[in-house]
């Protein structure tokens, strides 16, 4: 074989050098895809985790606040009663 | 052409297909249990990522319905066998038989997904997850609480055990509050641990919230007051119905027997129907108030126009209308205080022969609600046979037509609210829905005026009496249509009213199906329980008293 014009070498130094620099690249992306995803799921855990608590904080308040708890705290603790009538004060 | 080309690609070719079975025989008998192993090792499963389904709120962001993380427990009998020491430990720390565990793992050997439980607290799935047994997985799922278990349980409803809409709000709202499930595909282990995660499809997407009309203090009032009043005339069941009589938001609806959707017992199917909209009855009486509408209307009626009801009664037809005592001669509004259906017919028959007919389909009776709860009826009311006079007589004081307490409601909402019909929701309305125009607001509010007598001392609802404020309202007592016609012992109790009279904010609607003991009369009946639910009501809402003031 004769010897290559030099524009020929030229080509092949940059393709040899894409590829490798693209080869890197596919391994630098899946890593982060993987670290990504680890995120993810770990963000997804999170939340799981503050969907958990906030259900139940939000069933225990209700629980705590509901009519009847109010009610049975007033009259119990508070001595305190449902006025039977209407009293008007003043006119 | 020579020969030896030709030979030789026989050759090759001969020579590539031994290679190829060679290998074919190595990788099959000699490499076989490494490969399996290797394989069984990684699968690519499908992974759903459950959605969040969302909450349902009353109309103060009390919470009715909230979904809460837990897990099953499943394993895959047809691939892994469990130890029988294994399904001790599982069974151990599930609190489950494990004789019986093994037995239904045994039973359902063939299968390839078997739950071992469902609706497991997390910490006692991460316990399971921890004792690192071959074949038993751990899958997320929701589980639905309801805080305000019975009380508000017709209009909230339930889901099944795979989180789906069943029953009331949560399956007319179904697809909203559901959200969508998302999907990953994952490489997984043959524990069922996940290895590496492929390809993320699609994120979960939450469902959305509802806010209610409902107000859980005043629903709680009043299912209290209901169960209390079924139990002690010890009645068949009882419905009550509360509007604002501004919006039309439902603020209070209430069924007994109900039914505890947190915990649902065998024997619950009776408490779960919505009787309050699935269930018809006649109104009897309270439909008395739109006859005299009617005859308002026309003109030709004042509340103090005479008439003669002696000698207590009179035949329409084959038909004997009659009054318990001999009213003599009283007023429109006497009639309508005292409930005669002497005097009540007398003026139906008076009037135009569609007039009382037309009145009651602008209020709405008859008309489907809408509110989208399932299994809402839309009643019966119907023009036939409005040209016999018996049709007209009774037609006017509450027969021949059938409402649920909601559409009774709905009637009396055009009352409440000057003569304008709203549409009746159960989701919070952000602004006052336009209302159209269907009655004369001075002839409507002579009307309320008139209906204020029936709860004075002279009237047949003093029990609904509120001390401080102007109620009005209407009894109703009707019979029960039995296999031999009307039948006397059989009652449904109704009382519909509103308050306070000057600038009506609530409508109530009591009715108290069968009453069981010697009260039988709406009056007795269902007007305490509505007297009872107001005056809360009137307190909890601020409302400053237009009544008379009261000694103390």
């Amino acid at each position: 074989m004769s010897a290559r014009p030099y524009r020929e070498t030229l080509l092949f130094v940059v393709l040899v050098i894409a590829v490798v620099a693209s080869g890197i690249q596919v391994a630098w992306i899946s890593h982060e895809v993987r670290r990504l995803h680890a995120e993810l799921e770990d963000a997804q855990r999170a939340q799981d985790e503050h969907l958990a608590e906030y259900s139940r904080l939000l069933l225990e308040r209700s629980a705590r606040s509901s009519f009847q708890n109010v009610e049975r705290l007033a009259q119990e603790q508070l001595s305190m009663r449902f006025p039977e009538q209407v009293e008007h004060l003043e006119r | 052409m020579k020969a030896w080309r030709h030979y030789l690609v026989v050759i090759v070719f001969l020579g590539a297909c031994a290679g190829v079975a060679a290998r074919v025989v190595v990788l099959n008998v000699t490499d076989r249990e490494f490969l399996q192993e290797q394989g069984d090792l990684r699968a690519v499963r499908p992974q759903v990522l459950p959605a969040y389904r969302g909450v349902i709120y009353d109309r103060h962001g009390e919470p009715l319905a909230v979904s809460t993380p837990v897990a099953a427990v499943w394993t895959d009998p047809s691939f892994v066998r469990l130890s029988d020491d294994a399904i001790a430990q599982v069974a151990r720390v599930l609190e489950r038989d494990p004789q019986a565990l093994a037995r239904e793992i045994a039973a359902n050997a063939g299968r390839q997904f078997l739950y071992l439980a469902r609706r497991v607290p997390w910490d006692v799935a991460e316990r399971v997850q921890a004792l690192g047994l071959d074949g038993v997985y751990i899958q997320r799922e929701y589980r639905r609480y309801y805080p305000a278990g019975e009380m508000a349980a017709h209009v909230v409803g339930m889901t099944n055990i795979d989180d789906l809409g069943l029953e009331g709000l949560e399956l007319s709202y179904d697809e909203l509050l559901r959200g969508r499930p998302g999907l990953k595909t994952v490489l997984k282990n043959r524990r069922g641990e996940t290895i590496k995660n492929l390809d993320y499809v699609r994120a979960p997407r939450f469902g959305g919230d509802v806010t209610l009309s409902i107000d859980l203090r005043l629903q709680f009032m009043a299912f209290r007051e209901l169960k209390a009043a079924v139990a002690g005339h010890r009645a068949r069941s009882g419905s009550l119905v509360m509007l604002d009589a501004r919006t039309g938001e439902i603020l209070a609806l209430v069924n007994e027997p109900s039914y505890n959707p947190n915990d649902l017992g065998p024997a619950s199917r009776e408490g779960m129907r919505n009787r309050a909209i699935t269930d018809t009855y006649e109104p009897g009486s309270t439909i008395k108030p739109f006859t005299v509408l009617a005859a308002i209307e026309s003109g030709r009626w004042q509340p103090s126009t005479p008439i003669d009801t002696a000698p207590g009664y009179f035949r329409v037809g084959n038909k004997l209308v009659q009054d318990p005592v001999n009213r003599g001669t009283i007023t429109l509004r006497q009639a309508l205080q005292k409930s005669s259906q002497v005097a009540i017919a007398k003026v139906a028959l008076d009037l135009e022969q569609n007039a009382v007919f037309d009145v009651l389909l602008r209020a709405g009776i008859g008309d489907f609600v809408g509110t989208g709860l399932p299994g809402e009826t839309a009643g019966h009311l119907s023009s036939h046979g409005l040209d016999h006079p018996v049709v007209r007589a009774t037609l006017a004081y509450g027969y021949g037509l059938a409402v649920s307490p909601l559409q009774l409601a709905q009637g009396y909402l055009t009352l409440a609210s000057g003569g304008h019909r709203r549409p009746v929701s159960v989701l919070k309305q952000d602004s006052v829905p336009s209302g159209t125009p269907v009655f004369d607001a001075d002839d409507v509010r002579t009307v309320v005026r008139m209906m204020e007598s029936v709860v004075e001392k002279e009237g047949t609802a003093p029990a609904a009496r509120v001390p401080g404020y102007r109620i009005a309202g209407k009894t109703g007592t009707s019979r029960k249509v039995g296999p031999g016609g009307y039948d006397d012992e059989r009652h449904v109790a109704l009382f519909a009213g509103l308050a306070p009279a000057s600038d009506p904010r609530f409508v109530i609607v009591v009715v108290i199906n069968e009453p069981g003991g010697t009260a039988k009369g709406g009056g007795e009946v269902a007007a305490p329980v509505f007297g009872r639910v107001a005056a809360r009501a009137l307190r909890l809402l601020g409302v400053p008293p237009d009544g008379e003031p009261v000694a103390t």
